[in-house]
């Protein structure tokens, strides 16, 4: 039985005294014992007496006290051990906010963790600190926040995001700590290798298909060549570095030869050879262009009398290899100098790769020094993993050795921030494990999938590329004669339009005066300008009219909201979706009327991995019997969100040159979606959406249908562009009225 | 009014890449029309020029932008103090008077325009003048020549098939690195080996053609590069100055191409 500390509040401890007094005292002394009486072991109440009063002097007494119920529920929630990690953890962070406020928020971060996925809680008070080191306590909390919204409450997911297992969560965390990231740099990359070598890359993010921890260095076969989602230990230099690793990987293109058998090859032998290769062709490469020396040279910080570990030896003679200035100290480095420069005639020849490193590589073995081909990683940086020199065997057993020169150990400069997480013991989890989440079985009969969108996140202030996919799915026709019945039932409103667009100014020819050039003189204007003429002043000379073609040119995508909601009743036999099918069927003859360009899409969603688009009606094509049938064949179904669709939609117009183009939603509720828990999120989501389109050019007028409350659309879409329509019954007549005074 | 003021009295530098001075003598004894293909700066118009001068014509070169209308190139009506005159365009004057008229960009006017030169261009070789009610019959000296660009905006501009099919053609580029070099060195006054440097600094952006840059580096930017740096700029500076900022408004390009003119340095 441990023996509690159950010192009374007088016998407290000078500091405990100090950090607490008057109520505040009863108060800690209350907290301890009820921490101590819990049950948790004895660590946790030595852990909290020791943390309390640290916090208390950096984040006040109360933040101190507090720490006892955070305790405790890591205590049950997650173990015991990750409570006594928090309460350790807990003084350093509070020095390191040194603000009450700004420590509360982030115990509350670690309590939101918690509550969704106790696990993660543990992980993240392992590596808290370096984590926070890295990001800052905002970035810190909006990186958590991401991680809880992507897991949607799943463990498992949660787990292998904050242990930084998925090439997501790393690229996330990069994002917010402000790295420069493979992603910022891609088309520059692209561009810079085009420009040096004269044919454009095939070039992608490393580790995005398998998820086997961060890839540290450049790797290419077969024409691809993947480059790592970020360097670490580089902040400032990225866009060099990464440029040195292009041009690095473009001088193996174009002075490369056939691949090297692997053959009785040791590691080290492999490993020497490649290094001979990488100055090889980097030699070659500055022959034509001397300047990439510059580009090259400040990654090799090697010293000339570095230990004579291989690691620092390697690093050593690839310094010597290429710069001239380099005065190696050891006897092996400047061996391997001295035979590369002295078969600079041949240097076109891939051999001498091979002769000069397998001497050098003898000699090495020959003087015992340790290669661990499991912890070496090509020095420096730009280099590539040498892994597409060498023509490896291509069954995965025999692969597994070479494959081993992959496994890269942090280089000495790298911080320990981005390694911590790894360092931590892994569960068992396969690539395949790491599934996006799917919170319903998605229909057999799935979609073809169309496009990934961005999303936003209000919390974290960014927009999340990707975050969204979009699959279209085939409209399913239902019954025939829709437009015979639609004429049936609306007969008057349509009528009432037909006469409204005759008399529209829609489609007439302008005479205009008074122009540069046209077909005929304008009387007027050629008056004017003779009398100008002969009281010798200077005449316009704008004499000409001339007639306009009708100048309306308007392209629309209308997206209709089938979510579930859609089948609520609207009337007598009528659901929601029955007029808002039919509002679109006149509305489309409206734009027929017209001659303006018409896309009609439906749209629901089940959660961010499946945003389904039923193409109704496509810009260009023809109102017919088939578009009849796609309308009547709409059925209502899971959620809205509308942020995906309207990107979707504006999309859809970016190709389109038209003096107007602009999506009309038709929805009948706020946007929702079975992943997002946060109302405010997809509100936020759906703003941002319509001022992006908007800043392209395209507008988002929404009509929303139903009773005030609940309703956001205003708030997303701007009073103005709005039109509420709570007699769901009205919504036919008044949906193409509410178009006509929107395109005047 | 005679087209003296057209005439060319200096021989125009020009430095053959191929037969092209021989294809055009050809086309300009049988007065074909002649198409220049060619990226911008390559030395369309610098042909043009050293042709008109070898032939001894008058050359008159209209500038083609999208504002054009027929009226520009046929001539106006022009309201004087004592009523309406006639005043003839640039094509109408070589038409009649017998010079080369040299339309710079075509395409770049407006597609109906350029109708007007069709019934110039068969073997009617004449240019109706409808507001003025006058046939003219041209001149035996009288050739018509275009330039045009197919590598930018010809997506969104490019001749008709009626008006494309009515000239001979020659394709221009860029001349090969060794006698662009010589170009470069004997337009701008530097010495070889520095020209040298700029045209492999230039193959560097013309493969960012149609990835990133409309066009790469012209002949001409490399010879206002080369003055500069004849002028006691050195070629770092100078590329910036004459090739880099004037060829792309993207800064993720610019920082490429400084980069790529750093690797060739």
């Amino acid at each position: 039985m441990p023996v509690f500390d159950r010192t009374l509040p007088e016998d407290l401890s000078p500091a405990l005294r100090r950090a607490f007094v008057g109520p505040d005292r009863d108060a800690f002394v209350q907290a301890r014992d009820r921490l101590n009486g819990a049950g948790y072991g004895a660590g946790i109440g030595r852990a909290f007496t020791s943390a309390a009063p640290r916090v208390a002097a950096h984040a006040g007494p109360d933040e101190a006290i507090a720490l006892a119920g955070d305790a405790s529920r890591l205590a049950i929630k997650a173990r015991p051990r990750v409570a006594a990690a928090y309460l350790d953890l807990c003084p350093v962070i509070a020095l390191k906010l040194d603000d009450a406020t700004r420590f509360r928020q982030w115990r509350g971060v670690i309590g939101r963790v918690l509550a969704q996925s106790p696990a993660a809680a543990g992980v993240l008070v392992a590596g808290g600190q370096t984590l926070l080191d890295r990001l800052g306590l905002d970035p810190f909390a909006a990186w958590v926040e991401t991680g809880l919204r992507l897991s949607g409450g799943e463990n498992r997911l949660a787990l292998a995001y904050f242990r930084l297992e998925t090439p997501e969560s790393r690229r996330i965390l990069a994002r917010h700590a402000g790295d420069v990231t493979f992603p910022a740099l891609e088309s520059g990359l692209k561009a810079f290798y085009t420009a040096l070598w004269g044919h454009a890359p095939a070039l992608r993010e490393a580790g995005t298909e398998a998820a086997q921890g961060p890839v540290r260095r450049t790797t290419f076969s077969n024409g691809l060549i993947l480059m790592p989602s970020a360097f670490a230990g580089f902040r400032g230099q990225e866009a060099q570095l990464y440029r040195a690793a292009i041009a690095h990987v473009g001088a193996h293109h174009a002075h490369g030869g056939a691949r090297f058998p692997v053959g009785q090859l040791k590691p080290m032998q492999i490993a020497v050879i490649s290094l001979i290769e990488d100055a090889r062709v980097e030699t070659l490469a500055m022959r034509d262009m001397p300047g990439l020396l510059r580009l090259w040279a400040p990654f090799h910080t090697a010293r000339p009398d570095g230990l004579a570990t291989a690691q620092a030896l390697f690093a050593g003679l690839a310094r010597g290899l290429i710069d001239p200035d380099f005065c190696p100290a050891h006897g092996w480095v400047r061996k391997g100098v001295e035979m590369f420069q002295a078969a600079a005639p041949r240097l076109e020849d891939p051999a001498i790769s091979r002769e000069i490193g397998n001497i050098l590589g003898n000699d090495l073995g020959q003087v015992r020094v340790q290669f661990d081909p499991l912890s070496y990683v090509v020095q420096p940086a730009y280099r590539d993993d040498n892994l597409g020199l060498w023509d490896l065997p291509d069954d995965p057993e025999s692969a597994a050795a070479p494959q081993s020169f992959d496994i890269d150990t942090a280089d000495a400069r790298q911080s320990e921030l981005t390694d911590a997480p790894q360092d931590q013991k892994h569960e068992q989890t396969s690539p395949d494990q790491i599934e996006p989440v799917r919170l319903m079985a998605a229909d057999p009969e799935a979609g073809r999938k169309l496009i990934s969108l961005p999303e936003y996140d209000y919390h974290a202030g960014i927009e999340r590329d990707d975050w969204v996919q979009v699959t279209a799915h085939d409209p399913v026709p239902g019954a025939p004669g829709f437009w015979e019945a639609l004429r049936a039932r609306h007969d008057t409103t349509i009528t009432r339009l037909q006469t409204v667009i005759a008399a529209s100014q829609a489609g007439t020819r302008r005479r205009l005066k008074r122009q540069a050039e046209g077909e005929a003189l304008d009387l007027d204007a050629a008056l004017d300008a003779a009398i100008a003429v002969r009281a010798n002043r200077q005449p316009d000379p704008n004499v000409y009219a001339r007639i306009q073609p009708p100048a309306r040119s308007i392209a629309v995508h209308l997206i209709l909201d089938i979510s579930q909601s859609t089948a609520d009743s609207a009337g007598p036999g009528l659901s929601i979706l029955d007029m808002e099918r039919d509002a679109a069927g006149i509305l489309a003859g409206t734009m027929c009327g017209l001659g303006d360009d018409l896309a009609m899409s439906a749209f629901s969603s089940c959660g961010r991995h499946d945003v389904r688009v039923i193409p109704v009606k496509a810009f260009g094509a023809p109102l017919t019997e088939a578009t009849g049938a796609a309308l009547a064949g709409l059925r209502p179904a899971y959620s809205t969100r509308i942020g995906a669709a309207l990107r979707f939609a504006a999309d859809s117009l970016e190709q389109l040159s038209r003096h107007r183009r602009f999506v009309l939603l038709v929805t009948d509720g706020a946007p929702s979606d079975i992943d997002v828990s946060d109302p405010e999120y997809l509100v936020a989501d759906a703003r941002r959406a319509v001022q992006r389109m908007r800043a392209r050019g395209i507008d988002a007028l929404c009509v929303s249908l139903g009773q005030d409350e609940g309703q956001r659309q205003t708030e997303i879409f701007g009073r103005k562009s709005c039109l509420r329509i709570s007699d769901v019954a009205t919504l036919p007549g008044k949906l193409s009225a509410f178009y006509l005074r929107m395109t005047r | 009014m005679s087209l003296d003021s057209y005439r060319l009295d200096r021989e125009p530098a020009y430095y053959p890449s191929a037969d092209e001075i021989a294809l055009y003598e050809a086309a300009y004894q049988m007065r074909l029309p002649v198409m220049l293909k060619g990226p911008t700066g390559c030395g369309k118009t610098r042909f043009v020029e050293h042709m008109a001068w070898k032939l001894g014509k008058p050359l008159i070169t209209v500038a083609c932008h999208e504002d054009m209308t027929a009226s520009d190139f046929v001539g106006r009506y022009l309201l004087g103090p004592d009523g309406t005159y006639w005043q003839d365009g640039p094509l109408t004057r070589a038409v009649r008077e017998g010079g080369i008229c040299y339309l710079d960009e075509i395409v770049e006017a407006r597609q109906d325009t350029t109708v007007i030169i069709h019934a110039l261009t068969d073997d009617r070789r004449i240019l109706p003048l409808e507001k003025k009610g006058e046939l003219v019959h041209a001149h035996p000296d009288f050739q018509l020549v275009i330039s045009y660009n197919p590598g930018y905006q010809s997506v969104l501009k490019d001749l008709k098939e009626s008006t494309k099919q009515r000239f001979c053609a020659l394709d221009f580029d860029y001349p090969a690195a060794p006698i662009e070099a010589g170009i470069v060195a004997s337009e701008a006054g530097l010495n070889r080996q520095d020209a040298e440097r700029l045209i492999k600094i230039a193959g560097k952006s013309r493969n960012l053609r149609g990835k990133g840059l409309d066009e790469g580096a012209s002949t001409r930017m490399l010879i206002h590069a080369g003055r500069l740096m004849a002028a006691g700029l050195p070629i770092a500076e100078a590329c910036q100055f004459a090739l880099i900022t004037p060829i792309t408004d993207d800064p993720e390009i610019r920082s490429t191409l400084r980069a790529a003119v750093d690797a060739c340095l």
